[in-house]
């Protein structure tokens, strides 16, 4: 790897890790001074899970059928069953399947 | 509760190391971020935005957008931390992370006061991803066209279960789906990345309005 490219790797994370460390640490800070309203709240939580669901729809929607029968499969498993990580096999099992077979 | 949690963790964190190979990460740079963010969603997603050059605005931007929550999360054991010292307050909320939040909150209205429990399951998870990462970056170069056997859908499976087993309420639909439709849209017509934050912004603000105009039906 090129030197430049570590360093702006390295960047990126630092800034990363700056933005995770800071959010933890920011609600004491926070809180010390003024309380949180409910509707920030609603905002904030809403937020966080849109910004995954951004991100994968794009992969679904542009994906191979693999990786949609993946999506299908790990998001009805996980519904189903509760349980994360049987979610994240079946879709790893399906879209291997599909690619064996089409 | 603890030990099946550090469990899931460790299965998680070789997950994150094998999709961080087949995504052409350097295991230095996959073991920074899970030693130093400890923060699987941000990880995940962080994957699927890097590629040279690295956009390093849409990488902040995504980082931020999730982990806004943490903030209340910490503020809400704020109540449990404000005796101790500052110190051990910011070292208690360093590790802090979604399950062992929200186990360490189960306790503490149980009565416990021992702000050990959080500390302590924090460190355990925390060890048990860093673990998880590195057998997973061990053996993750070793497999040669990851798509046969699947393994290229990690990253989106992961995010996928994550939102599901978050808060699956009747009220997230209408979030949701404006989120993913503004995505959508963004990242066909906006430049590069910004459908992250279209997605999530979109989401955040439909969730807003959906509930006062609720309040107001209940209201009349």
């Amino acid at each position: 790897m090129s030197w430049l490219a570590a360093s702006q790797s390295l960047l990126a994370i630092a800034i990363m890790v700056a933005i995770t460390t800071l959010s933890r640490a920011g609600g004491l800070v926070i809180m010390s001074r003024v309380p949180i309203g409910p509707r920030v709240r609603r905002f904030v939580n809403a937020m966080s899970s849109s910004v995954l669901i951004a991100v994968i729809t794009p992969m679904i929607v542009h994906g191979d059928g693999g990786t949609r029968l993946a999506a299908v499969a790990a998001g009805g498993t996980a519904l189903w069953l509760r349980n994360p990580l049987l979610g994240i096999a079946s879709g790893i099992c399906s879209a291997s399947l599909w690619r064996w077979l089409v | 509760m603890m030990l099946p949690l550090a469990a899931f963790t460790v299965a998680f964190g070789v997950a994150f190391g094998v999709a961080a190979t087949h995504r052409g990460l350097a295991d230095w740079e996959a073991m920074l971020m899970s030693v130093f963010m400890f923060a699987a969603p941000s990880q995940f997603a962080a994957l699927e935005l890097w590629q040279s050059p690295l956009p390093l605005l849409a990488l902040a931007a995504t980082t931020l957008t999730i982990h806004t929550r943490h903030v209340l999360m910490s503020a809400a054991l704020y109540p449990w931390l404000y005796p101790l010292p500052r110190r051990q307050q910011f070292a208690t909320v360093g590790f802090l992370t979604d399950s062992s939040w929200a186990m360490a909150l189960g306790e503490y209205q149980r009565g416990e006061r021992n702000v050990g429990v959080l500390l302590g399951g924090g460190i355990a998870l925390w060890s048990a991803w860093v673990v998880g990462t590195a057998i997973g970056l061990e053996f993750g170069g070793g497999i040669t066209a990851p798509e046969r056997f699947g393994l290229d859908v990690i990253m989106m499976c992961f995010l996928l279960v994550i939102i599901v087993g978050s808060s699956p309420r009747a009220a997230m639909c209408l979030p949701w789906a404006a989120a993913a439709v503004s995505a959508l849209l963004a990242y066909w017509w906006l430049p590069a990345y910004l459908h992250v934050v279209v997605g999530a912004l979109t989401g955040g603000l439909v969730a807003v309005l959906a509930s006062g105009k609720e309040r107001q039906e209940v209201g009349q």
